[in-house]
């Protein structure tokens, strides 16, 4: 199962932390698009869901700054995403 | 936008200056590749015979007697802070720090760069207010300025400062065997993150994963970002300081790289201290603090100094009572070399 998620017009920190609470609520498999339009935002979401095993990758450049990423949940997150 | 109070007993909700931009302090600078693309297509990437130094350096220095170069730059940036004195104390001091990073430290003369959207206007006169403090404070002098109306709030400003050619610095000259030190703190970016998100429906979350007051961390970043590196450039007469940098919107991995590509040489950097209770901010919001890649605004400066001249840089840094680590150290090959740095609390 896969959600979608859009955080445009959303200013750092909030995009990260926003991906966060919804990646909290998923299971193992499943996965989020986050679609967002603040170009440090693509780093810092990636960044954080790489570093607990999450996989990241860009599906759509879109308009602009605009851009959609997928992050698949994986079988076993390295620690909780929420855990900082 | 806010409202004006009709009488003393409304309560106006307070202007938070950076709901003005998307980007805040060094944070809006064009990307790294972005702009060395830039200088690439306009031909503005290669050595002019006029200057000392000019671009892939923190300021440009052009030679007028033999005794004489001035030093030139130019830095504003969007609010980092709501609080409009800090905010352009915070600026003009971020300014100055690209001549101080080239240790020129004296008669720095300001042109300052302002820029407000229409309705907020009235903030001019604290942000003013607070560059004209910080440049007393640097024993400058506001010259003159340049204000604008504008969507995103600026402030800065251009500086001019007089040093003699033989005493600059730049950042081609780091050998492998100098020692790398950092004159301040790492973190201010998540400590500003912390602030923006506090009071909001992530308050809680962010509370909980720092474990300090997120005011005092708050107040910890501006203090840093605040001190001039007046007094740690003032150093470079005293020691073999062989190339130096201001660490800003790159972060520490970004303006390393920098000097490391400019000297044909790797950094290695094993020891990160960072302002105490930022790491696990950056951690939540992804910021890659403890990997060095997170903005700094207005940051120390990094300094790479011959081996043999390491306890006497030490000693002057002392006796100016600057804060500083030694962060690494400089050897062959080329980039910058991050892996597992003990991480210190400041």
């Amino acid at each position: 199962m896969s959600k979608e998620i859009d955080v445009t017009g959303e200013i750092c920190p909030r995009p990260a932390l926003i991906t966060r609470d919804h990646l909290e609520e998923m299971d193992a498999g499943e996965s989020l698009l986050v679609t967002a339009d603040y170009p440090p935002a693509r780093d810092n979401i990636e960044r954080t869901c790489q570093k607990h095993g999450y996989e990241t990758a860009e599906v759509d450049a879109g308009d602009g700054d605009e851009f959609t990423l997928r992050i698949v949940v994986p079988d076993e997150a390295k620690g909780p995403v929420m855990d900082s | 936008m806010a409202e004006t109070a009709t009488d003393d007993t409304e309560t106006t909700p307070p202007i938070r200056l950076t709901e003005y931009a998307d980007l805040h302090g060094c944070s809006c600078k064009l990307g790294q590749s972005d702009l060395e693309g830039l200088l690439a297509e306009t031909g503005l990437d290669s050595d002019r015979d006029e200057l000392l130094f000019g671009v892939g350096e923190d300021a440009a220095a052009r030679k007028v007697s033999e005794d004489i170069a001035i030093v030139s730059t130019i830095d504003y940036f969007t609010p980092i802070i709501d609080d409009p004195h800090e905010y352009g104390r915070i600026a003009v001091t971020n300014a100055a720090s690209d001549a101080y990073a080239k240790g020129a430290t004296e008669q720095l003369s300001f042109m300052v760069v302002l820029g407000l959207p229409k309705e907020i206007t009235e903030y001019a006169t604290d942000i003013l207010s607070g560059i004209v403090d910080a440049v007393e404070g640097m024993e400058g002098v506001v010259v003159g300025g340049h204000t604008v109306i504008n969507p995103w709030p600026l402030a800065g400003a251009a500086v001019n400062a007089v040093a003699s050619p033989d005493s600059l610095v730049t950042t081609q000259d780091a050998s492998p065997g100098d020692q790398l030190y950092l004159t301040k703190p790492l973190g201010t970016q998540p400590a500003m993150g912390a602030l923006r998100v506090k009071d909001g429906e992530f308050g809680e979350q962010v509370r909980e994963a720092a474990d300090r007051d997120i005011d005092a961390i708050g107040a910890d970043a501006l203090e840093w970002m605040g001190t001039p590196n007046r007094a740690a450039a003032k150093t470079f007469e005293a020691a073999p300081v062989t190339a130096a940098t201001d660490i800003t919107g790159f972060g520490l991995r970004g303006q390393s790289k920098q000097v490391a590509q400019n000297s044909g040489v790797r950094f290695e950097i094993d020891h990160i201290p960072v302002i105490e209770g930022t790491a696990p901010l950056s951690r939540m919001f992804g910021y890659g603090l403890l990997d060095g890649d997170s903005a700094e605004t207005s940051g120390g400066l990094l300094m790479s100094v011959e081996p043999g001249g390491a306890d006497d840089l030490e000693d002057e840094l002392d006796s100016r009572d600057v804060f500083y680590r030694n962060v690494g150290q400089v050897v062959e090959g080329e980039g910058v070399i991050i892996e597992d740095p003990t991480i210190e609390e400041v």
